[in-house]
């Protein structure tokens, strides 16, 4: 049977947990704000090593936390630094705040046997107008590791140290790679350079009018009966090479029935031929000037280069079409 | 050689752009050349100077040499006993940005402090010890702030650390100190009115 003081403890108790609801109910809305702490591996931390405590705060809707109540970087114990503490502002949810806080320790305790050691809390302060708000990060508990045994074993001297840096000289490597590989680009864009403009050597895979007007041109900025007779010289060769051997007047109708895409020219080809036999094997250069003037001349070869590049476009441009309709 | 041919054929202006980049590309090449050139030169001539501190020859650097040259210097004088004159080195690295290069003299500075400390103790000289001992605690936890996963500086920190332990008391009235700093700063602020008639 019931004593009349257990009663007594069981209202007693019954009172204070609807005093303690009550008080629930009144303070929930103010206690909103929290500090969830995501901490790594508690154990196995040797010295020198870096912690690094992860914070998330969540603020009442209208506070806003002070940036000057952060922790600097600096010795928070004997043994311990802090090396940064950054704060991040989350996207708010409901109005209400959100904070990251990533706190980097470094511990510098050298225990001679594990043993549980102690980061202490961060208070933080949010504030709301005149309302201010403390908050605090919790503190948390690691083991520490000693790094050697206690006692010195076996023949090895325990008081070793581990050996100097030793300086070292340059590391050119990279640069002499690096020197190769400029060496390389600059080498292939001279070769393509010496292929665009027809340098040395590749000269001769240049169409032979193209080359030859450009020539002319150069050959007859001193007008005289020389530098004329020189032009008509290096048509000459155009000719020569595009037919693949000496070319005459005489041939010329074979060689356009070889190469239609000349044809066009066919008119003042037979002009050219006639004054290189004038000036040649006939009155000189002089006349022949009269006959073909050293502008005429020049726009021949402009113009076979020009008819040679549309020749030279056609075939790469025939089997495209060809695909595309087959 | 067709794509010659088609290359030929390509219109003016494309030509003239393939001309050009080429052209820069060529100029570009000789620049860097140039640059690299010099660099590898300069380089050379200092890792001559390196390897004849290596060998032990007494060369002497200027404070505003390069960094590795620093260490160089700074190795050949602590190795010789002389830690005194390698200090300012040392100093000079750890406030540079190469951060490999000033854990390096930390590190052996720390090494040559730590290694006469303990030949002091080996024959009962406990009084000069101390200090040497506690600027290679230094100099050691400065190389582990500086590259936190340095395993043979915790090792040597820790065989430092067993011959004198840090002592919490005295740190903690620094610590102390520091926090109430600011609010002495405020005070001491003239100008406030301080409840005269």
């Amino acid at each position: 049977m019931p004593s009349r003081t257990f009663w007594r403890t069981v209202r007693r108790s019954l009172l204070q947990a609807i005093l303690l609801g009550a008080a629930i109910c009144v303070a929930a809305p103010a206690r909103a704000a929290t500090v969830e702490l995501f901490a790594p591996r508690p154990f196995g931390y040797f010295l020198g090593d870096v912690i690094t405590l992860e914070a998330a705060v969540t603020l009442d809707p209208g506070f806003k936390l002070e940036p000057g109540s952060l922790p600097r970087p600096r010795p928070v114990t004997y043994w311990l630094d802090l090396r940064s503490a950054d704060l991040t502002e989350l996207p708010a949810v409901h109005g209400a705040r959100r904070y990251r806080l990533l706190l980097s320790y470094q511990t510098f305790y050298a225990p001679l046997e594990t043993r549980g050691l102690d980061i202490p809390a961060v208070p933080l302060t949010a504030r709301d107008g005149d309302q201010v708000l403390n908050l605090s990060v919790p503190s948390w508990n690691f083991a520490a590791s000693p790094l050697r045994s206690l006692v010195a074993g076996g023949a090895a001297n325990p008081m070793a140290l581990q050996p100097d840096i030793a300086p070292l000289p340059h590391p050119l490597r990279a640069d002499l790679r690096r020197v190769a590989g400029a060496t390389a680009v600059g080498l292939a864009s001279i070769l393509g350079l010496a292929i665009l403009r027809g340098w040395g050597p590749f000269g001769r895979l240049r169409p032979p009018f193209s080359a030859a007007a450009r020539d002319i041109r150069r050959i007859l900025a001193a007008p005289s009966a020389e530098a004329y007779s020189k032009a008509l010289l290096r048509l000459h060769r155009a000719f020569d090479a595009a037919a693949g051997h000496r070319l005459f007047a005489d041939d010329v109708p074979a060689f356009l029935a070889g190469c239609p895409h000349l044809a066009t020219e066919a008119d003042i080809m037979a002009h050219f031929f006639h004054a290189s036999r004038i000036a040649f094997f006939g009155k000189g250069a002089d006349a022949a000037m009269v006959e073909m003037t050293p502008d005429a001349l020049l726009s021949l070869a402009r113009r076979l280069a020009v008819a040679e590049r549309k020749g030279a476009a056609r075939p790469v441009a025939a089997p495209t079409q060809r695909e595309a309709t087959a | 050689m067709k794509w010659v041919a088609r290359a030929w054929s390509t219109k003016w202006p494309i030509r003239r752009l393939a001309d050009l980049t080429l052209a820069t590309l060529v100029v570009a090449a000789l620049g860097v050349l140039a640059a690299l050139g010099a660099r590898i030169g300069w380089h050379a001539m200092e890792n001559r100077t390196i390897a004849a501190l290596a060998e032990g020859r007494d060369v002497p650097v200027p404070e505003t040499a390069a960094p590795r040259l620093l260490l160089a210097r700074a190795h050949f004088l602590m190795v010789r006993d002389r830690l005194d004159e390698a200090q300012p080195f040392v100093d000079r690295l750890a406030r540079a940005d190469q951060t490999e290069l000033a854990v390096a003299a930390l590190y052996d500075l720390a090494n040559a402090r730590l290694a006469r400390a303990i030949s002091h103790l080996e024959q009962t000289q406990i009084d000069p010890a101390i200090p040497l001992v506690r600027l290679a605690k230094a100099g050691y936890r400065a190389a582990l702030v500086r590259d936190p996963g340095f395993w043979d500086a915790k090792y040597n920190l820790d065989i430092a650390m067993r011959l004198i332990r840090d002592f919490p008391q005295i740190e903690q009235e620094e610590h102390d100190d520091a926090q109430e700093t600011p609010k002495r700063l405020w005070t001491d602020l003239p100008g406030l009115p301080r409840g005269l008639p």
